[in-house]
């Protein structure tokens, strides 16, 4: 059906024919000159717009008197008092301002709107928007069936208005503005026009509020079209998007690229109109001149975008089979959708995520995954099931404080223009938004030194490296460990470390060695402390062709930690509380230059809920063969296959019982089974890979004389180690951590190198 | 998300009666039950009268009023002392958090704290304070677990 003619709805369908997104502000003043001139710069901008006065929040409530009191005091409110400025003064601030080429709607957010909407109808506005659902679930007390009875009674003087009704825009596409699944959204947003289109109302429009995910928000935007077609024949609609509702950037470049985006979703996914956020939102109420500025941008944005096809896309997405099956459910309960909302809400079968309105079941719990995108964590008793891997978990607070700044921090990272001139490398690294390292790039290698010292990537890494090391130590020291200072040379080292070369240096004549661990000295010094560790500079010339798997470097550093006495499961246990206290303790120090470097602490929140998963290498070989990876049963797990596992997963888990050809002679072999180590991986999520290694180890002098033989070690060359072996050291268990690639894991950074201030990448030569 | 399974009396949090606003509510929540109080979360908008029906019903062992638009300040020096004057609730622990004043902190902090101190509230915490209002009430779980 088409608008009546000069009607709000005919405006926007005019413009969507001309193929011109309407865009529009939140402005609302209590003063009118204030509120004229407003309107006015409006309607001046170059772009096709539509008028706002926002009501205050007194008379939203419907306490009208604290607002005349505030008026006759000159006291400014956070909108536009209708109510008591009364219809013949509204009607003299629009005059001269509002015609059929630029309308104006009142916006005000109550659960009772009866006064503001006789007013706004007698000062010849016929524009408004809210809901019985989206007005009172997150803004008010009042009990749902009440709101239903009143918004109820407002659509029909809404429906009664003169010309063929008034226009009424859903606000059920908002719900608490952030980490609401959008097939509620959807399913709301729908409900709230047909509860308009029952009474009476011949012209609505359906909001969706913009979300974290691009592609799922086009999703939303084509499953509320496609259900809008099916279920508003004979009715005037379109679908207004609203920019991020949320924790808002704060950055003006991070503010500016969520209201970019928000155009570009309503363009490509066929809505015909956007509210507008400004760059001031995260602080204060924005000016006439930030919301005109905001308006220009979004026009821009929307006519440099293809406009999607005229009908909606008709692919069965997630968003529309969950948002179908919603809204199917509660029509189902009785014959008016006014009836069937309360009893929707009342078994669940509608739940909005965290809203704590007694009418709101509160089963239900969404998330943002690992992709991005929000879905649901439990499903409560919503007339569909997610994922069994989720249903049944909430957020902890610290996952939800993450989940609530998700967009807010990607958005405020540095921006992708600084250094990315003469910095290709970093530019490349900087503009990457989703979580976690993609591909390997050749040629992604470290810069001149005094360029990669001074690069502001370098030194929010190395600040947060010095959070990690001030966490760990803290940490040990708290466990009773103390921190012995590592030897750098030595006539013999661990050799167990795969395909790397040991490197030489002249010690009065003889031939020594740089420490590629600290193992050997760790057994020692067992006879010293019974818990202890280093902080120890490694030096191992790796491979030639793992200067490009972005986690090898030929000198880094080793947090090295050995228990006298502990079996495997007590130094896994002290790995696993270790990373999260580092973590927990980044994540609370440093903040700003984690958000610098855009990384998002969502991704730890699965990380800070121990215990981790442990697979045996067994298990993990049958996981790469079922993704198709051919890794051998009986070799050390390869680079490619652990990067593989590491993106597979949500969270860390251990590796445990490698066989035994493919570790050094000091891990011990299981006595129960016999070919395989009492040793443990340790690989994170995201694709950073393996970040610790340890293992129960050997004390037995003749035991480790055999195991040098069969890996090819002559036992001559470790003299002082065996007679010290000969003579009995204690039992142990320890492990080595990557400072590094932790460091890479905590800031998310492409590459290990960036988190080492003087970097040596295999086979490069470099100072 | 109403109420806790755990046991005892539980920790009420509050939005005020002029403040909408939920996630700092939804929060507090989670962070209360993970350090192992059980919870009554009464939501935004709480008009005065809710406020006090329900902490007299439920006899909760900490309440917590959080708010954030600003205006909190003023609902919270005048719902204290009608705390107070229920003899079941006079010795409650009673603190308050968030934004206190339209203004951030303009050198007026101190004074609105010694207000509502002087209004019924045992402890008054700045936005930033947040970890000192989690050890409190890890020390609170300590003495009502031993």
């Amino acid at each position: 059906m088409t608008a009546a003619a000069g009607s709000f709805g005919a405006f926007v369908a005019q413009a969507r024919a001309a193929g011109r997104l309407v865009v529009q502000p939140r402005m609302g003043f209590s003063d009118t000159a204030t509120s004229r001139a407003g309107l006015l710069a409006t309607k001046r901008v170059a772009a096709t717009t539509v008028g706002t006065l926002t009501i205050d929040s007194y008379t939203r409530v419907g306490d009208v008197a604290a607002a005349d009191r505030a008026l006759a005091a000159g006291v400014p409110l956070n909108g536009f008092p209708i109510v008591s400025h009364g219809a013949e003064r509204t009607a003299a601030v629009l005059d001269g301002v509002r015609d059929t080429g630029f309308p104006v709607q009142v916006r005000h957010g109550s659960a009772r709107p009866q006064e503001i909407v006789r007013t706004s109808l007698a000062a010849g506005l016929t524009a408004t928007e809210g809901g019985p659902v989206s007005y009172c679930l997150p803004y008010s007390r009042m009990p749902l069936r009440e709101a239903v009875g009143h918004w109820s009674r407002t659509a029909e003087i809404l429906a009664a208005a003169p010309g063929g009704g008034a226009h009424v825009e859903t606000f059920g596409g908002c719900m608490l503005g952030q980490l609401c699944p959008p097939s509620m959204l959807v399913a709301i947003s729908v409900l709230e026009g047909l509860f308009f289109a029952q009474h009476g109302l011949r012209s609505v429009s359906l909001s969706y509020a913009q979300q974290v995910d691009e592609e799922q928000d086009e999703e939303a935007v084509h499953a509320l079209r496609r259900l809008a077609a099916e279920l508003l024949p004979g009715v005037d609609w379109h679908v207004v998007v609203y920019t991020y509702m949320g924790l808002y950037p704060k950055t003006p470049h991070g503010a500016a690229a969520v209201l970019e985006a928000s155009a570009r979703l309503a363009v490509r996914s066929g809505a015909a109109r956007l509210i507008v956020k400004t760059e001031a939102e995260a602080w204060r109420i924005p000016t006439i001149a930030e919301n005109t500025a905001a308006l220009r941008l979004a026009a821009e944005v929307a006519a440099a975008t293809r406009w999607a096809d005229a009908d909606p896309d008709p692919a069965d997405t997630t968003v529309h089979t969950e948002a179908r099956a919603l809204v199917m459910a509660v029509l189902g309960l009785a014959d008016t959708v006014a009836e069937a909302l309360p009893e929707a809400f009342r078994l669940g079968y509608l739940d909005v995520p965290y809203c704590l309105h007694p009418d709101n079941a509160g089963r239900a719990t969404g998330e943002i995954d690992p992709t991005g995108r929000l879905r649901w964590a439990d499903t409560g008793s919503l007339p569909f099931r997610a994922g069994p891997a989720t249903a049944g978990r909430g957020p902890t607070s610290t996952g939800l404080l993450a989940a609530l700044s998700h967009l807010q921090r990607r958005y405020d990272r540095v921006p992708a223009t600084a250094g990315a001139v003469d910095r290709p490398v970093l530019g490349v690294q900087m503009t990457i938004t989703a979580p976690g390292p993609t591909t390997t790039q050749p040629g992604y290698l470290p810069p001149s030194p005094p360029e990669h010292l001074a690069s502001p990537v370098t030194r929010a890494a190395l600040r947060v490296q010095q959070q990690v090391l001030t966490a760990a130590r803290s940490f040990l020291a708290g466990e009773e460990f103390i921190e012995l200072l590592p030897p750098v040379i030595g006539p013999v080292t661990d050799p167990g470390v795969r395909g790397s070369k040991q490197l030489d240096v002249d010690y009065y004549g003889h031939r020594y060695k740089l420490m590629t661990s600290g193992i050997l000295y760790k057994q020692a010094s067992l006879l010293a402390f019974d818990k202890l560790f280093f902080i120890a500079p490694n030096v191992r010339a790796e491979p030639v062709e793992t200067c490009n798997t972005r986690r090898h470097l030929a000198e880094f550093h080793q947090i090295d930690v050995e228990i006298s006495g502990g079996t495997r499961a007590d130094a896994r246990r002290l790995a696993e509380r270790l990373l999260v206290h580092v973590v927990r303790h980044v994540l609370r120090t440093a903040g700003d230059e984690l958000t610098a470097l855009g990384r998002d602490p969502v991704v730890f929140a699965e990380l800070l809920r121990e215990p981790f998963d442990v697979l045996t290498h067994t298990e993990a070989v049958a996981a790469l063969h079922d993704l198709q990876y051919p890794q051998s049963a009986d070799a050390e797990i390869e680079w490619e296959g652990e990067e593989l596992l590491s993106h597979k997963a949500r969270r860390p888990f251990f590796v445990t019982d490698y066989p035994k050809g493919s570790r050094g002679f000091y891990d011990r072999e299981n006595p129960e089974r016999p070919g395989t180590l009492r040793n443990f991986d340790l690989i994170v999520p995201g694709g950073y890979g393996e970040l610790v290694s340890g293992s129960e180890r050997e004390s037995d002098y003749a035991t480790i004389v055999t195991r040098m033989r069969e890996t090819g070690e002559n036992p001559a060359k470790y003299k002082w180690y065996l007679d010290m072996v000969r003579d009995g050291i204690p039992a142990s268990a320890g492990f080595g951590m990557g400072l590094e690639r932790l460091t890479r894991f905590l800031t998310g950074l492409d590459s290990v190198w960036q988190v080492n201030a003087y970097p040596k990448v295999p086979g490069l030569v470099a100072p | 998300m109403m109420m806790s399974p755990l046991s005892g009396e539980p920790v009420v949090i509050s939005g005020t009666s002029s403040d909408s606003h939920t996630w700092n509510l939804v929060y507090l929540q989670l962070l209360v039950r993970e350090i192992g109080h059980p919870v009554l979360n009464l939501g935004p908008c709480v008009p005065d009268d809710l406020l006090v029906a329900e902490c007299a019903r439920a006899r909760p062992r900490l309440v917590v009023i959080s708010t954030v638009n600003g205006h909190g300040f003023t609902d919270a020096v005048r719902v204290a002392p009608r705390l107070r004057a229920r003899p079941e609730l006079a010795g409650t622990p009673l603190v308050i958090g968030g934004k206190l004043g339209i203004h951030g902190d303009d050198g007026t902090a101190a004074a609105r704290r010694d207000q509502l101190l002087a209004a019924g509230f045992d402890r008054v915490y700045a936005e930033t304070e947040l970890a000192a209002f989690a050890d409190d009430l890890a020390q609170l779980r300590a003495r009502v677990a031993s």
